[in-house]
């Protein structure tokens, strides 16, 4: 998996490209946003257009680093899911956990 | 071979399409998955149903590796994948670890659970596919898809 991360308006956009499943992906993630949460960084959006699938250590993962932001008084925002994607975090009942945008701009204009 | 399994087609003749064994380490789950993708992508498969196959397939794999064989990379993990004539396609995941009760598994979707970590394998598959079967001690599981 692809993680390319930059700065917008203090709030940190994860762009992932490949499958967010058990192994590398979710490690690699994982050191993301530990990283952003150890450099104070709690406004986080993730772009999943690119992400064909979420496993259940990738959903996991998601919602493990959404309580603990948001108990920071920060958030994690999903932008463009792929409709995979939004099926699979439907399925498993963690979609509304989540506020989800149409593009990067709109999520992080969300955060002002 | 043709073969029979219990369920979803019973006593039909199978035909194999796939039969990996794989080293029980999280990093090999993705290479089996994706061949299966790419073979039922020759078949003509719909996208839709390959992502759903894909997925249960997925989190079998890395239950087996995680609770079938602890992490152990000297432990191996089998995967096959076989058609019925009628078209319908089932995922056999087996691994060498003592089996589990999937009737004793928490539901996911309960308040409670919503923000944990782990917990969401199973239900996937159940969600996902169409006939679910543990086999021989727990330690096997056949996936159906119509």
């Amino acid at each position: 998996m692809d993680i390319n991360v930059r700065k917008r308006s203090q709030v940190q956009v994860v762009q992932l490209r490949g499958a967010l499943r058990m192994g590398p992906a979710v490690d690699s993630l994982r050191q993301t946003l530990e990283e952003a949460m150890g450099n104070g960084d709690t406004r986080i959006v993730m772009n999943l257009s690119e992400v064909p699938m979420i496993d259940s250590s990738g959903i996991g993962l998601l919602v493990r680093f959404l309580a603990l932001i948001k108990q920071r008084g920060g958030n994690i925002k999903l932008a463009q899911p792929s409709k995979f994607a939004v099926q699979t975090l439907r399925l498993v009942g963690v979609l509304n956990l989540f506020e989800i945008f149409d593009n990067d701009d709109s999520a992080v204009e969300s955060f002002a | 071979m043709p073969n029979e399994i219990s369920g979803g087609s019973e006593n039909s003749e199978l035909s194999e399409l796939l039969d990996r064994s794989m080293p029980a380490n999280s990093e090999a789950i993705a290479a089996v998955v994706d061949s299966i993708s790419e073979t039922l992508a020759k078949l003509d498969v719909p996208e839709q149903k390959r992502l759903e196959i894909a997925l249960a397939v997925q989190e079998a794999l890395a239950n087996a590796v995680v609770h079938g064989c602890g992490n152990d990379p000297s432990k191996h993990v089998r995967c096959r994948v076989k058609s019925a004539p009628n078209g319908r396609i089932v995922i056999i995941v087996t691994d060498p670890g003592p089996g589990f009760k999937a009737d004793g598994l928490s539901d996911p979707k309960k308040s409670e659970n919503l923000y944990s970590d782990h917990g969401r394998g199973v239900y996937l598959i159940r969600q996902l596919m169409d006939e679910v079967h543990f086999e021989r001690r727990g330690n096997e599981i056949s996936m159906w898809k119509y």
